[in-house]
């Protein structure tokens, strides 16, 4: 480490150590459920490993292993060592996998999340049917937590344990087999998978299976057929097992082939069919040979491989050679609903145009998008915005990147332009007739990496032209340095003269799309050109069909006159070369020499179609001759590269988010107030309320844990005595014979005579007039400091310990509200950036100097707002709305320390730029612990942005996961682990530790996937061409710099961005107001996008949002429970007395004709007016008249007005 | 081989456009060329004949008696027509299948249904088609369950000294009660004790079964919604009751059902699912041809349970399993198909969960443009369900979506997939056919329950579970048909294995069940 890092973790340590102090006297003189901070501070991964799993020698053995290996190496080293005996104490064989399997998986999370404990139910040895042994591994719902990967490599590290100790493979029975199927698609109905296997898959997995996944029953629907198999205890769908199966083994598989690769003692040979999806045809056979033994399915394994390579052989001789191209792959497409707009079909023309590279708030999960783009598709797209994409991942998050190439569109007035500046974007909005093309989309390398998604063939762009001309001879330097030259946007004179003189190829700028036109196409264009004359330095060309659309499929800028009948190109010289023909200056009638009349420039065509040779003729990618790339490259005087090969589909996913956590209904304080507060769960009204006329106002029957203290032996429901002010404690009784019972050192509480679980949790009546005024009366407020207070109708946690009312109070009077764990929350869209300028933080120079910013990326001095500096680890940047959220919180927290624990303010912030430097936590979903992060500055894009380590700490990535930043001091002073929840999951989301610094080693390590260079090699780019794998490509990413001093910085980039914040602040999604809105606009944007196929979108809509809306609410609404208006009583049917039994109030029903048919005349006119199949058409018409024959009488129909005609 | 070489004219005739009546096609067969005598015929029949009859042909052979030429004959295979092999293992009588009439009995008057139509009778009751009065408001539902209570709960009012529920509840400790009510709620207690809770139009009580008790095997047969009676003793702070007894309103033991005064007989087929790739078209075929032989003489109806067709959108992604996608098409082809059927078969029918109409029971017969499609054989299209009386004979047709729910409640040992005509019998004791609310069963709210079983039919015919079985209980025949459809993969990944080609005949005069296989 540097000493500059040093210094850095050393300030952040101090700081917290001082908040630690306040909040340590603050907690002393407190009410709080402990008298002392309950966020331990955590050391190191290993520290957290080793306590949650509570195996001894794990932590130093993982710090052993850490510097050596990957923690996937590390687990499965673990494992042999767990084989071996060497770590833990176990006797059996089962118990050597289980050590094993939960290392694996705590090692995986990094010792943040329940999982390794929760998930793991056991590992038990069965018998196979031939009497051989096999592992079970039982999971449970809170595997989820782990996420995929290390799903899927405990399954991994249980086969390897399992076959180190020398225990046999798994062979599943037919019905077994069926059953998995049948399990998963019941757990996706009821549940819902992120990833759904089909049918076939699923077998084709679970035959294969060397070790048995079984699991605890998590629903309460069970399977039809194969019901009460021997070796499977529940008929239910067994949840944890479904997520590790299809959400592991099955989404993960690639992931997982890169390490059984290194293993000789597992052998998954059929993950490369599963990878493939080969396995619908092979699955006949190897029906047959799922009785052989390992070897034979090594040999068929081996054998499958080199059948492929063959095939691919063949295919290459066989078919006319062609551009290299990557698959379509519809995927992203499944499951669209209304109000998500498609950008591209897969790989569809006009779609966005990949481009490599890393800009500095990318990576990670993350797409760029040109904010131009972003405004022109009618802002749906905004910084932060989830789209589901084809490659190289599933989802990323999008991020406004705008030194890419902009959008290209066509104007009403015939312009096509291209738009590179977001204010034009805004300005020409209206007057888009097409958007031609969606501009370049930046992904870069590591996300290649991460994905181990082979390399797609890059686009031309200027980082591999400049590489390109240095190839050639150029001295690039040379040419940077002129100030004349602007080698990124050269004018065309002279990207012609370059090519005349070093023989590259022609510059990107004047490179079309010449691969999406077929060479006829070309001809008749090269033609045309010919034709064509030149006036004021304009290439003129007749107005035809055929050339104007040849030009659009090209994507260059031209102007179409319809009227005038014919169509204008500037900058013409590169275009027309590049048709061959070439410009002749003749002089029109020698006799007439006007002075002021320019020399007319004829174009002659320098080829005839004959020319071209059979293969550019034939040169195509889906067709012979629909690529007319090589015909170009016959026929111009220099060569041309493929300007944009590899086009992305994707579609709008979530928005993007940043809005403050409330619970629902919002909550202000943990004290439980029953239904005396209505439904708003108001604390005054619940002070007022009584039951009957002879019950005394603000007395509610409650469910609360019993204190006692120790010192006067009062008995109360407060964590101080309220006669002598000592602390309590909780007392605990036996059920049965009240004896009192101590709670044990692992903190259970039995009853030795009964056998029973203590409890101190008792119903009894609490006074909540008395409390709500007496907690007004301690912290000097009045009731008009804020407008309501809510309380909750009662405590989930295990000793229903109340907080107390004065920090509702407080809460309320901010008007922020309390998480389940008594935290104030604000949740945003996790993005990454690397390195920030001072102004579009809207901080100064003196504020990053403060915070010990001193040098810019290119090491000079820091001196202006406009210069990037490198960002720290830890550093993060709050969204406005964030901001102005952790103001009221540090006004809260100042108020709660004076006003309640009597200390000093803390934080006394006057306005926002206060708050730069202070420390937050960072908290994501599933996990357990904390991250220290520090304010660093604001941004308008609704979005949480920060160094990739920080999310990666936190394990998120960028793809359009958000999570949570609490104010330091809020979470220090108002946690406890005594509000939470006591059931399964409840410990999640919960700062049950935190960790002070970031290690880069013990993050999640998708992460060190990110590539952290300025340039990519030439070598590179040459190496997308031919598709290569990733891993082959030598490009520097994070994980070379681990455990090495620099390996908190570096971080550079390839692409600048002007703002972080640019595009839309919000997404249209979130500005338009009803969901048909929202559709409207969804199908608007479709017929406008020259890369989608509008039907198709509409029919995706109607397939996977109305229809299953319809369908479900008719369902819903033909077996629907019924509740009682009055007092909220629900029945499984409606009661014979038509009222309500209860309270004898009107009963109605829960879904009504409204909201059954709320989409039917939309879903029939979308039908209509966008085309759609007559399958769809007709399921509408026959779902349209079972909502007729429900809701209408047959024999009052309405009648239309030619009944009286 | 007259039934090939029926079965060619049969399906010459279909393919433009005709029916024909079995003595018709036998008169064709029995022509020197029969394939020259169709062309006449079909020259000669009046334009808006859509069924061609015995005189047609008569009249066509008489004008021109000698001129055909003789073509090549029928080939003598037989292979694939082999019917009559009865798989029923239960009451049902193996039918006499001597008389199947051999190749050189082919006459003009053997294998014709040389009935008088006056003789028939066909009578359809509780049909609600274009009764559709339900608005699908609160009060909808409250009065079906309303009428639900007051139908079955007279046919207990006599049996038990019933009090309303709020009657109960002021009755002293320790009196008996009883009371007449729809089941509301079954949970177990702690203690292993059943609780039942019975409602009326005044309220609730609980019951309670206790687990040593005779009844409570009765109890695992309950299902929600049903109407009983229950007798006992309050107990001694009226709060609940202790169940003595239970009355369910049932078939009574001594149930004589009605028969047919002659030999006729009525084939009970459903599921027929046309225009699924898993049809058995070939099976359908040899069906429809078996119709025409002697042998099928006596078949004079046939009832159709419902799923005449795939339909679409059943399920998510369909479209890629069907044969023919367009829901239209799916009710031509069928159409095409119940052409084959002799026209002077009389057929009644009525839809199913695939079909084309409203999920939510009672299911109206379809519509106008549906009906019009399917005109050419001029079927009777009537609600699901729907009671038909054939010759007196009363046939309860219901498609039988309700199955699956009294299969999944009900323990594996009461009602199973493998018979499901024994969860048929649980139907009939409560006479109701679709008894559970909020489960499975959807429910159109109407203003009267039309699922109640009024009358006691003689026959309660069913489908959907594609599985064949039949059997009596308290002498009424229940039967569910098996299906025209084979394995679908989705029935392969729950383990379903059908019983599809099957087609149940059903002696009306004796009520004794032959199975006919065709596949």
């Amino acid at each position: 480490m540097r000493a500059e890092d040093e210094r850095y973790f050393e300030r952040l340590e101090s700081q917290l150590d001082d908040a630690f102090d306040v909040a340590e006297r603050a907690k002393r003189r407190g009410g709080d459920p402990k008298p002392e901070v309950e966020i331990p501070t955590a050391r190191d991964m290993a520290d957290r490993v080793e306590n949650i799993l509570g195996i001894d020698g794990v932590a130093e053995r993982v710090r052993e292993l850490e510097g050596e290996m990957s923690r996937e190496e590390a687990a499965l080293e673990l494992a042999e060592d767990f084989a071996e005996g060497r770590v833990g104490d176990y006797e059996s064989k089962a118990g050597k996998v289980e050590g094993a399997v939960r290392t694996a998986v705590a090692l995986l999370t990094e010792g943040v999340v329940a999982a390794p404990i929760e998930g793991i139910d056991k590992v038990e040895i069965l018998q196979n049917d031939d009497g051989t042994e096999f592992v079970n591994v039982y999971y449970a719902g809170p595997i989820r937590s782990a996420g995929g990967t290390a799903q899927a490599l405990s399954v991994l590290v249980a086969d390897y344990t399992r076959a180190l100790v020398g225990i046999d493979q798994y062979k599943a029975r037919d019905d077994e087999i069926e059953r998995y199927a049948e399990e998963i698609s019941l757990y996706d109905k009821e549940t819902g998978l992120q990833y759904t296997p089909k049918d076939k898959e699923t077998k084709f997995i679970a035959e294969h299976m060397p070790i048995m996944l079984d699991g605890e029953a998590t629903g309460d629907e069970e399977v039809s057929g194969f019901r009460d198999l021997e070796r499977v205890d529940t008929n239910s769908a067994r949840g944890g097992m479904c997520l590790v199966l299809a959400e592991g083994i099955a989404l993960k598989a690639p992931k997982i082939q890169r390490y059984t690769r290194n293993l000789d003692e597992v052998d998954w040979p059929w993950l490369q069919d599963l990878i493939d999806g080969t396995y619908y045809d092979d699955a006949a056979d190897t029906d047959d040979e799922g009785s052989d033994t390992d070897a034979d399915a090594d040999d068929e394994g081996d054998g499958n491989e080199e059948d492929a390579a063959a095939d691919g052989d063949d295919a290459a001789d066989d078919e006319p050679e062609g551009p290299p191209r990557v698959e379509e792959s519809t995927k992203f497409l499944r499951d669209l609903i209304a109000g998500r707009p498609v950008f591209s079909h897969p790989c569809a023309e006009g779609g966005f145009r990949l481009r490599y590279g890393r800009a500095r708030n990318h990576g990670f999960a993350t797409a760029g998008v040109h904010p131009a783009a972003m405004h022109l598709v009618d802002d749906f797209l905004a910084t932060g915005t989830q789209i589901k994409t084809e490659r190289p991942g599933k989802a990323a998050g999008v991020v406004p990147v705008d030194s890419i190439e902009g959008p290209t569109i066509k104007l009403a007035n015939g312009d096509v332009r291209r738009i590179d500046d977001p204010q034009d974007a805004l300005e020409i909005r209206n007057g888009v007739e097409k958007i031609l093309d969606l501009g370049e989309y930046l992904v870069n390398y590591g996300e290649f990496v991460e994905n181990n998604h082979p390399l797609a063939p890059a686009s031309y762009t200027y980082e591999w032209w400049v590489q390109d001309l240095a190839a050639a001879g150029a001295d690039v330097q040379a040419f940077e340095d002129d100030p004349r030259i602007d080698l990124e946007f050269p004018d065309a004179e002279e990207a012609l003269e370059w090519t005349a003189e070093y023989d590259a190829p022609l510059h990107p700028e004047y490179t079309y799309l010449w691969h999406d036109l077929s060479v006829d196409a070309f001809c008749m264009l090269a033609e045309a050109v010919a034709d064509g004359r030149i006036r004021d330095e304009t290439l003129i060309l007749d107005y035809t069909e055929p050339v104007r659309d040849a030009l659009e499929t090209i994507v260059i800028e031209h102007r179409q006159r319809e009227s005038e009948g014919h169509i204008e190109i500037d900058d013409w010289r590169p275009f027309v070369h590049t048709v061959g023909c070439e410009p002749r200056q003749t002089v029109a009638d020698g006799a007439t020499l006007e002075p002021e009349q320019a020399p007319t420039v004829e174009l002659e065509r320098t080829w005839t179609d004959d020319d071209l040779s059979e293969r550019a003729r034939t040169w195509g990618h889906e067709a012979a001759g629909d690529n007319a790339i090589e015909a170009v490259n016959e026929v111009a005087p220099f060569q041309v590269r493929e300007r944009s090969p590899t086009r992305i589909g994707n579609r709008m996913g979530r928005p993007e988010k940043s809005e403050r956590r409330d619970l629902s209904p919002p909550v202000h304080t943990l004290f439980p107030i029953g239904e005396a507060g209505g439904a708003q769960r108001n604390v005054a009204d619940a002070a007022k309320h009584a039951e009957t006329m002879s019950d005394t106002p603000g007395v509610v029957e409650l469910q609360i844990g019993r204190q006692c203290c120790e010192t006067c032996g009062t008995e109360t429901f407060k964590n101080r005595c309220p006669d002598c002010n000592e602390r309590t404690t909780p007392d605990y009784r036996c059920p049965d014979c009240d004896q009192r019972l101590e709670p044990d050192d692992a903190g259970r509480v039995e009853c030795d005579r009964c056998e029973r679980e203590g409890t101190c949790v008792e119903t009894r009546e609490i006074d909540v007039h008395d409390e709500f005024r007496s907690a007004l009366e301690s912290v000097g407020e009045r009731e008009n400091a804020f407008e309501i207070l809510k309380g909750v109708k009662g405590l989930s946690s295990q000793n229903k310990v109340p907080e107390p009312i004065e920090k509702g109070i407080l809460r309320a009077k901010h008007d922020v509200s309390a998480f389940k764990d008594g935290t104030v929350r604000y949740d945003m869209t996790d993005l990454p950036v690397t390195s920030v300028r001072a102004s579009e933080l809207d901080v100064d120079v003196g504020q990053l100097q403060a915070l010990g910013y001193e040098e810019d990326i290119h090491g000079e001095p820091l001196t202006h707002e406009d210069q990037l500096v490198e960002l720290k680890v830890q550093d993060i940047v709050l969204s406005d709305g964030a901001a102005e959220h952790m103001l009221q919180t540090a006004d809260f927290i100042d108020d709660l320390l004076a006003q309640y624990y009597g200390l000093e303010p803390f934080y006394e912030f006057e306005d926002r730029q206060d708050l730069v430097g202070e420390l937050v936590f960072g908290m994501a979903p599933h996990t357990s612990a904390a991250t220290v992060g520090r304010v660093i500055g604001f941004t308008s894009a609704a979005v949480g942005y920060a160094h990739p380590y920080f999310h990666a700490a936190k394990r998120r990535n960028c793809d359009g996961d958000e999570d949570c930043v609490m104010l330091l001091l809020d979470g220090l002073l108002n946690f406890s682990k005594s509000f939470l929840p006591n059931q399964r999951g409840g410990k999640m989301d919960a700062p049950l530790v935190m960790s002070s610094r970031i290690d880069p080693s013990e993050i999640d390590d998708e992460a060190h996937n990110m590539d952290v260079v300025s340039q990519y090699p030439r070598e590179f780019y040459l190496a997308t061409r031919e598709q290569a794998d990733p891993e082959d490509v030598d490009v520097e990413i994070a994980e070379d710099t681990l455990g090495t001093d620099t390996e908190y910085t570096g971080f550079e980039h390839t692409h600048d961005t002007t703002d972080i914040a640019m595009g839309p602040d919000l997404s249209a999604y979130k500005t338009l107001g009803s969901m048909m809105d929202k559709m409207d606009a969804q199908l608007e944007l479709s017929r406008k996008l020259r890369a989608v196929d509008e039907t198709d979108v509409a029919e995706r809509v109607i397939e996977y949002h109305f229809l299953p809306d319809l369908i479900g609410n008719l369902r819903a609404f033909s077996r629907q429970e019924t509740r009682c208006l009055d007092c909220g009583e629900k029945f499984r049917r409606m009661p014979l007395t038509g009222d309500c039994r209860e309270c004898g109030g009107r009963v109605n029903l829960t879904v009504h004709k409204g909201s059954v048919n709320k989409y039917m005349q939309t879903a029939i006119q979308v039908a209509e007016e966008y085309d759609c199949r007559d399958y769809t058409k007709q399921r509408l018409e026959v779902l349209e008249r079972s909502l007729e024959s429900i809701f209408e009488n047959d024999k009052n129909k309405q009648s239309g007005i030619e009944d009286f005609m | 081989m007259p039934l090939e070489a029926a079965a060619r004219l049969v399906s010459e005739l279909t393919s433009r456009g005709y029916n024909a009546e079995r003595e018709a096609v036998t008169r064709l067969t029995a022509a020197d060329d029969p394939r020259a005598a169709l062309e006449r015929v079909l020259e000669d029949v009046p334009d808006d004949v859509l069924v061609v009859r015995a005189e047609h042909v008569e009249a066509a052979l008489a004008t021109d008696a000698g001129g055909a030429t003789h073509s090549d004959g029928p080939p003598g295979s037989s292979a694939d027509s082999t019917p009559a092999v009865s798989t029923g293992t239960h009451s049902a009588q193996e039918r006499d299948c001597s008389t199947r009439s051999p190749v050189e009995t082919v006459g003009s008057s053997s294998a014709n249904r040389e009935t008088d139509p006056a003789v028939r009778s066909l009578e359809i009751t509780g049909d609600m088609t274009g009764e559709s009065t339900g608005t699908g408001e609160y009060s909808d539902f409250v009065s079906v369950f309303r009428d639900r209570l007051d139908r079955l709960g007279s046919k207990l009012r006599g049996r038990v000294n019933h009090r309303p529920a709020t009657a109960i509840q002021s009755m002293p400790g320790g009196s008996e009660a009883a009371m007449v009510g729809l089941v509301n709620d079954i949970r177990s207690t702690a203690s292993g004790h059943w609780l039942i809770e019975l409602e009326d139009a005044t309220g609730t009580f609980p019951w309670l079964v206790m687990k040593d008790r005779e009844y409570v095997d009765l109890v695992d047969e309950l299902l929600c919604d049903e109407v009983l009676a229950m007798e006992g003793t309050l107990a001694d702070d009226s709060g609940i009751a202790f169940v003595d007894s239970m009355y369910f309103p049932d078939v009574p033991r001594t149930y004589e059902p009605s028969t047919a005064d002659r030999h006729v007989q009525a084939a009970l087929i459903s599921d027929v699912h046309v225009g699924s790739q898993e049809f058995m078209e070939d099976a359908w075929n040899a069906f429809a041809d078996w119709l025409h032989t002697e042998q099928a003489q006596h078949v004079e109806y046939m009832l159709l349970a419902g799923d005449m067709v795939e339909g679409v959108g059943v399920y998510p992604d369909q479209d890629e399993e069907l044969d023919i996608v367009d829901i239209y098409e799916q009710y031509e082809a069928f159409s095409e198909h119940l052409k084959k059927v002799p026209g002077d078969i009389e057929i009644v029918m009525i839809p199913g969960n695939h079909d084309a109409v409203r999920l939510a029971e009672p299911q109206p017969g379809f519509d106008e443009e549906l009906r019009e499609i399917m005109s050419a054989h001029d079927p009777q299209i009537v609600s699901n369900p729907s009671t038909v009386t054939l010759e007196g004979v009363s046939v309860l047709m219901y498609h039988g979506v309700s199955l699956d729910e009294v299969i999944a409640e009900l323990p594996e040992e009461k009602a199973s997939y493998d018979d499901p005509h024994k969860a048929m019998y649980h139907l009939l004791k409560k006479r109701h056919v679709a008894p559970q609310f909020g489960g499975h069963t959807r429910l159109a709210p109407e203003e009267k329950d039309y699922l109640v079983m009024e009358e006691v039919p003689d026959i309660f015919h069913t489908g959907h579970v594609h599985k064949l079985g039949f059997g009596k209980y308290h002498n009424v025949l229940a039967i569910n048909s098996g299906c025209w459809q084979a394995q679908t993969d989705f029935q392969k990944s729950v383990n379903i294995d059908p019983d599809a080609g099957f087609a149940p005949i059903v002696d009306l005069d004796t009520l004794d069940v032959t199975v006919q296989k065709f596949s």
